[in-house]
């Protein structure tokens, strides 16, 4: 696995471990697989940017915790993080309610 | 040049690429369809489906020009292109439009009756026709709001066949129904799965296309004449890899949309089918409509403030997502970059389309209240859960265009065509400045947005232009 998929991996596993507390571990195991597939299949220009955003974001949070980068990140939205937040969010909001159209809005199963 | 190569190579299979393979195959020429995408048939996927966006859209839908907003587009990547994955929805070229096009960029022989006459041609082609029976619920509650505020709306038809009053039995006629198989009959040659790389030119004259398969392997195809229609982004990049730049990749236009999801107390959603009706009350300058709406697009539309609007994707069935939709005086750029293999995109909205952005999803929130919406959820971070009509100038007020999440679907005008080269790259009928046989076919041409949904204008300038080819290509033969 590259090293962005790794850090996309990480990140999109910190946002919705916060946002949808109670997604099962396999869906969101499943669903990170999703996200990170997305991002390598992006045009190539959107992959190098939203690689170096990774990068910084997963640099801070091999520091200070993807949980805690994570959370800053979505109270406070700043131009490119804010698009990457939104960017992993989506898909995987996507996703999860294509897969299992059930799902509550903190993750549950039901 | 052997028994097999093509006259014509045609690069793209969507609504410029099909009608023109079709119209040349028939005329005897010898064509053959380049396709970087899979051939998917009817039924294969569920329309608007993740699994659709992965099988038929570029990137799996995750294509985005930059921007401050940047916007989300979609293109699609499989044979028909763009006809198999939009909604299906036809509207004519508006005449004021094609008047504009002609006296503005100077397009010689370009009557609004021809045109006009073609798209009879296109209606019946594609079996354009309105709903066999009433609308599904989305549609209606755009239909009923827009009624009640006196506001002028329409039903838009498309391109379907139905099976009697049946509205679920829709089978789009999409190009893989209509005209390529009208190509294939007359003998032309369609090979999926290959990406053009480039157009080899000797002395202003194209001699073959650069080939790549899925597995990598490059081949060269020699041809008299390459036809570019690969969409308003493919296509300008592929004539910049190939060393064409003069005016080419600068004037990207497009419909740039908002949303929000409306909640109803009845069962709103059709997970597989969009509304047909569009509020055209203040058009050209917005537009409303309705958008796909299965859980996976409710959430996606909610996920904007998941702590206060996350809830609603609990009752999805009753939940719809609408559109607002500009005429936009921004313009962006497509710029092939050595060592990149997809080329950057960006795009500028003036102030004006920024505001015109608020005022469109500040009205489509009034439409929907009127409809009987209980709850109106806007696609833009901090947006609060509007109500009632008291709330809507709050929703207004917080808006920014910076905060939203702006998308299109509609792309145009990236080698525009015209009388005047100094602002055209193609003269007026799509043949590349500076080249004698290398032609453009697709929405790249269109001088600007149109306004409307723009397939109906891409065909008839397609086929108008391969009409002409045909009677040039004839003198030569005769001249020969």
């Amino acid at each position: 696995m590259s090293v962005v998929a790794l850090v996309v991996g990480r990140f999109a596993g910190a946002v919705l471990r916060a946002d949808l507390p109670e997604l099962p571990e396999e869906r969101l195991a499943e669903t990170i697989v999703f996200v990170v597939r997305r991002v390598r299949g992006m045009p190539s220009p959107m992959r190098l940017g939203v690689g170096a955003v990774a990068a910084v974001v997963g640099g801070l949070g091999a520091v200070v915790g993807d949980g805690r980068v994570a959370a800053v990140l979505r109270r406070f939205p700043l131009p490119l993080t804010g698009e990457y937040v939104r960017l992993v969010r989506s898909l995987a909001y996507a996703y999860v309610w294509d897969r299992w159209p059930t799902t509550s809005a903190a993750g549950a199963a039901r | 040049m052997t028994e097999s190569d093509p006259d014509v190579v045609v690069i793209g299979s969507g609504a410029g690429g099909a009608p023109t393979a079709a119209l040349l195959a028939e005329a005897g020429l010898g064509v053959l369809v380049v396709e970087e995408g899979e051939h998917v048939r009817q039924g294969e996927v569920v329309p608007f489906s993740l699994e659709q966006m992965e099988r038929q859209y570029r990137a799996g839908g995750v294509t985005a020009a930059l921007g401050r907003p940047s916007i989300a587009y979609t293109e699609a990547c499989c044979i028909g292109g763009g006809s198999e994955i939009n909604s299906g929805l036809y509207r004519r070229p508006p005449e004021d439009v094609l008047a504009r096009w002609r006296t503005e960029h100077r397009i010689e022989r370009f009557a609004t009756d021809d045109l006009l006459a073609i798209c009879d041609e296109v209606e019946r082609e594609l079996d354009v026709q309105l709903l066999p029976a009433a609308p599904i619920a989305a549609g209606a509650a755009l239909q009923r709001g827009a009624g009640r505020l006196g506001w002028d709306h329409d039903e838009i038809p498309r391109w379907m066949t139905y099976d009697g009053a049946d509205v679920a039995s829709g089978r789009r006629q999409s190009m893989t129904e209509t005209y390529l198989p009208r190509a294939e009959r007359a003998g032309a040659r369609l090979l999926p799965g290959h990406r053009a790389e480039r157009i080899v030119v000797d002395g202003g004259r194209a001699t073959g296309v650069v080939l790549r398969d899925r597995s990598g392997v490059v081949t060269t195809v020699r041809t008299r004449a390459v036809f570019v229609c690969g969409g308003a982004i493919q296509t300008p990049a592929l004539l910049q890899r190939s060393g064409f730049r003069h005016r080419v990749g600068r004037a990207l236009a497009v419909h740039p949309t908002v949303k929000l999801a409306a909640r109803f107390g009845d069962e709103m959603n059709v997970p597989d089918d969009v509304p047909v009706h569009q509020v055209k009350e203040f058009a050209p300058d917005l537009s409303f409509g309705g958008s796909a709406s299965n859980p996976g697009l409710i959430a996606l539309a909610l996920s904007d403030h998941w702590a206060r609007f996350g809830p609603a994707v609990e009752d999805w069935q009753h939940l719809a997502v609408y559109y607002a939709a500009i005429t936009s005086e921004g313009r962006g750029r497509v710029r092939a970059v050595p060592g990149l293999r997809d080329p950057i995109v960006t795009y500028r909205l003036t102030r004006r389309d920024r505001a015109l952005l608020g005022q469109g999803l500040a009205r489509l929130a009034l439409v929907l209240l009127e409809a009987g919406a209980t709850e109106v959820y806007p696609s833009y971070r901090g947006a609060p859960v509007v109500r009632g009509r008291k709330e809507i100038g709050a929703m207004r007020g917080g808006f920014s265009a910076a905060k939203a999440a702006v998308m299109t679907v509609h792309l145009c005008s990236t080698v525009p065509m015209g009388g005047d080269e100094r602002w055209a790259a193609t003269d007026s009928f799509g043949r590349l400045h500076g080249t004698s046989n290398v032609h453009v076919n697709d929405a790249s041409l269109l001088p600007d947005a149109p306004g409307v949904n723009p397939q109906a204008s891409v065909m008839a300038v397609a086929i108008r232009n391969a009409r002409h080819f045909l009677v040039t290509w004839e003198r030569r033969g005769r001249a020969a």
